[in-house]
C-alpha cells in the first residue's frame, strides 16, 4: 500500500530523508509490475507465417497480384517480428533498470536512514498512482498499446506534463526527476552522517546485470541488438555525499535521460522526431533513456499502424498480431479457482523475491550472496518467469464483460502470515496449485528460508 | 501444512543432515567419470554421455546434467554460460565456482552467444572449447576435434536429446524473418565474429 508521505511542497530535511528515501523506493517498485504486466502481454515471437499468410490473402481481396501481395506481406510481417521483439526487449531493458534503481534507493536509504522496506509495497488498488506525484495520473496494468505506452513516457517524463489550459487552477508539476533533486539539495546542504557498517547491495558481486538475452531483440537481417549499454550504470556502494549524489543521478538518468531532454510536446503529444544527444543516458551514448525508449516504441507502433492502416484492408491495431488479450488491472480474487491457485503461487514468489532482498539488507558476505543468487536471481529468472509464462497458457471468461481473456500475473503483493516462515507458506501454494509436483518442485524447494523483517507487514 | 525449519540463521546451510549410509552399505564401484557441459569438452576417453568417445574433446555430448537456465546447475564447472550473468560468470563456460552458479543452460548449442563481458556477441561453445584446449594443453594432453566444429546446432540437440531449450524470451536465433540466411549467420557465428 503505498504511503501518503509529506505535502508536495515540503523540502526534504535531515528530519525526514528517511520518509523521503522511502518514497523514492516505492515509486520505484510501482513501476516494476506496470512493466512487467506489459511485457508478458507480448508475444516476441509471434508466427511470422501466420501473419504474411492473411496479410496476403487480404491483399489479393482488394486487388493485388500475388506477387505484389506476398512481398508486401513478407515485408510487413518482418517489421511486426522486429517490432514486437523490440518493444519486448525495450520494456524489459528498463525494468530490469527500475530493478536497479530499487536497489540504489535501498543502498541509500540504508546509508542514510536504516533499513529500506520493500514487502507489501507493490500498488494494491489500480489504476495506481505514482506516490506524491503532481499532478496525480492513472497507471493500470494492461496489454500492450499506444495508450498504455503514454502512460509510461508519463512515467519517465523529464518535463513537467502539458496542464490543459481549460483548468482554471492549473495543479503544479514535479517529475520524478524533480523529486530526487530535493533529496539531493538536502545531502548537498547538510552534513548527514552515513551508516558505513550496514549492508548494502554491491557492485561486482554479479548481482546486476544490465544486458542479458531479454533486453536483446533481432533486427530485420537477424542480428542482435543491444538495448543496455555497458557503461550505463550499476550498483553502487552509497558511503558519503558524494555517492549518495552518484547514486541519485544514475537513477534520473536512466529513467528521464539528462537534464535537458526533451518530454511530451506541448500539446500532450509524443515528439517523433529525431534522437538528440540528451536523450542517451550514458558516455558512451549507447543507450537511451528510459523516456526515450519508450517513445521510440510509441512512435514505431504508430509509423508501422499507419502502414497497415494505408494498405485499405480495414482499420487494424497492429497489436493484435503479437499481443496477448489479457484483461486490464485482473484480480487473482476474481479469477477461476485453478487459474487463482497459481495466480496465488506467482504472488508469493513475487513477494519472495522482496522479502529476500529486505534480508539482503540485514546480511552481508556469502549469506547475502547466497540469498541474493540462489534465491532472488532463481526466482526471478526462472520461477517467477516460467510461472508467468505458464499462467498465460490459462484462459478464463468474465461474466462482467462476457469476454475470454488469457490470465496474466497480477503481481499482487502476497500476505505472508506469522505463523510459519513465508518460505514453508510459498512450499504450500505450490502444492495446492500443482498437487501432483511439476518441473518446478525442487526449484521452489530449493530456495533460502529468510523471514519477514517487518512484523505485522500485511 | 509443510513444515519447514523456520531458519533463523539465514543460512542454506544448516537444517537436519542427510542420513550417514549403513557401514555395510554396497560401495559405488562405477569409476565417477568427469563431469562436463557439453560435446568436445570431455577431458578423457569414455567421459561424454554415451561413454563411446575414443579421446579427450571428441565426445558427442554433456555429462553433467540437462538443465536449461541460469542457477540450475549442480555443482563446480558444471554450468552453462551466456544468455545471463555477469562478465565473470559469462567469460567461465563449464568453469563455474559452485553448485546454482552457471548463467545459463546446458548442454551449449552452437547458435548462443554471450550477452555481456568480452566475449560478448560471440560463441559461447568456442569460447567453452578454447578453455578446454587451454587445459588441455597446460595438462600436457591429446585431444582431437568435437564432432562438430562449433560446438552441437541446436536442431541437431532435439533430434538427439528429444527436447532441447534454454531460457529467455528473446525469440529463435537460428530463425530468418525473409530476408538473412541463418547458415550464414551460424557460419559467421563459427568463425568467431561478433554477432
Amino acid at each position: 500500500m503505498l504511503q501518503n508521505f509529506f505535502a508536495a511542497e515540503s523540502e526534504v530535511t535531515p528530519e525526514n530523508i528517511g520518509e523521503a528515501i522511502q518514497q523514492a523506493i516505492e515509486i520505484e517498485i510501482a513501476t516494476i509490475p506496470v512493466y512487467l504486466y506489459t511485457y508478458y502481454s507480448i508475444i516476441r515471437s509471434p508466427d511470422q507465417d501466420a501473419i504474411s499468410g492473411s496479410l496476403t490473402q487480404e491483399l489479393v481481396t482488394v486487388g493485388k497480384t500475388p506477387a505484389e501481395a506476398s512481398a508486401i506481406a513478407l515485408d510487413l510481417s518482418a517489421q511486426i517480428m522486429v517490432f514486437a521483439n523490440k518493444a519486448g526487449a525495450l520494456i524489459m531493458s528498463v525494468a530490469i533498470e527500475e530493478m536497479l534503481h530499487m536497489a540504489l534507493s535501498s543502498n541509500l536509504k540504508q546509508a542514510l536512514a536504516g533499513l529500506p522496506e520493500l514487502v507489501g509495497k507493490s500498488p494494491s488498488v489500480w489504476p495506481a498512482y505514482l506516490p506524491g506525484h503532481i499532478p496525480p495520473f492513472p497507471i493500470d496494468r494492461a496489454g500492450l498499446s499506444l495508450n498504455q505506452l503514454m502512460t509510461f513516457l508519463k512515467i519517465e517524463s523529464p518535463k513537467p506534463l502539458p496542464v490543459r489550459k481549460q483548468l482554471e487552477a492549473p495543479i503544479p508539476y514535479k517529475t520524478i526527476g524533480l523529486f530526487y533533486q530535493m533529496i539531493i539539495k538536502c545531502i548537498e546542504d547538510y552534513d548527514l552522517p552515513y551508516d558505513l557498517d550496514s549492508p548494502q547491495l554491491l557492485p561486482n558481486k554479479g548481482y546486476y546485470v544490465q544486458s542479458n538475452i531479454d533486453t536483446i531483440y533481432y533486427d530485420r537481417d537477424h542480428k542482435p541488438r543491444y538495448t543496455n549499454a555497458d557503461d550505463s550504470g550499476d550498483l553502487l556502494y552509497v558511503k558519503d555525499r558524494e555517492s549518495a549524489i552518484h547514486a541519485i543521478n544514475c537513477i534520473v538518468e536512466q529513467g528521464e535521460g539528462n537534464p535537458d531532454a526533451p518530454g511530451l510536446n506541448p500539446d500532450g503529444s509524443v515528439d517523433c522526431g529525431a534522437i538528440v544527444p540528451p536523450d542517451y543516458d550514458d558516455p558512451a551514448r549507447e543507450e537511451l533513456s528510459h523516456f526515450e525508449k519508450f517513445a521510440q516504441v510509441y512512435c514505431e507502433y504508430q509509423t508501422l499502424t499507419n502502414r497497415f492502416n494505408n494498405l485499405g484492408i480495414g482499420v487494424i491495431d497492429i497489436n493484435e498480431y503479437f499481443v496477448v488479450n489479457v484483461p486490464t488491472n485482473p484480480s487473482t480474487s476474481k479469477y477461476p479457482a485453478d487459474i487463482a491457485a497459481v495466480s496465488t503461487l506467482l504472488n508469493a514468489v513475487y513477494t519472495y523475491i522482496f522479502v529476500m532482498v529486505e534480508n539482503c539488507y540485514k546480511q552481508s558476505g556469502s549469506t547475502q550472496y547466497e540469498i541474493f543468487m540462489f534465491g532472488i536471481h532463481k526466482s526471478m529468472i526462472f520461477i517467477l518467469n516460467s510461472l508467468c509464462g505458464d499462467i498465460m497458457q490459462l484462459s478464463y471468461l468474465d461474466p462482467e464483460d462476457d469476454t475470454v481473456y488469457a490470465a496474466a500475473p497480477t503481481f499482487e503483493d502476497y500476505p505472508f502470515g506469522l505463523v510459519s516462515s513465508p518460505k514453508s507458506q510459498l512450499v504450500d501454494l505450490y502444492y495446492a496449485a500443482y498437487p501432483d509436483g511439476n518441473y518446478l518442485e525442487q526449484r521452489i524447494l530449493d530456495l533460502p528460508d529468510v523471514p519477514l523483517q517487518y512484523a505485522g507487514k500485511f | 501444512m509443510a513444515i519447514i525449519n523456520y531458519n533463523l540463521n539465514l543460512t542454506l546451510c544448516g537444517g537436519t543432515p542427510p542420513a550417514p549410509s549403513p557401514a555395510n552399505a554396497q560401495a559405488n564401484v562405477n569409476p565417477p567419470i568427469e563431469l562436463h557441459i557439453c560435446m568436445g569438452l570431455n577431458a578423457c576417453k569414455g567421459h561424454d554421455r554415451t561413454g563411446a568417445n575414443n579421446c579427450a574433446g571428441t565426445g558427442l555430448c554433456a555429462t553433467a546434467e540437462q538443465h536449461n537456465c541460469q542457477t540450475l546447475n549442480n555443482c563446480h564447472s558444471q554450468g552453462g554460460c551466456g544468455l545471463y550473468g555477469d562478465a565473470k560468470q559469462q567469460e567461465a563456460p563449464g568453469a563455474n565456482d559452485c553448485a546454482w552458479q552457471g548463467s545459463c543452460a546446458v548442454p551449449v548449442q552452437a547458435e548462443r552467444f554471450s550477452t555481456f563481458g568480452a566475449n560478448k556477441g560471440k560463441s559461447v561453445w568456442k569460447l567453452a572449447r578454447k578453455l578446454f584446449e587451454e587445459r588441455m594443453i597446460k595438462a600436457n594432453r591429446n585431444f582431437g576435434p568435437a564432432p562438430f566444429e562449433c560446438g552441437p546446432p541446436q536442431a541437431w540437440l532435439v533430434s538427439v536429446l528429444g527436447s532441447y531449450d534454454s531460457c529467455g524470451n528473446s525469440g529463435n536465433k537460428s530463425c530468418s524473418f525473409g530476408y538473412n540466411n541463418p547458415a550464414d549467420n551460424a557460419k559467421e557465428l563459427c568463425e568467431g565474429k561478433e554477432e
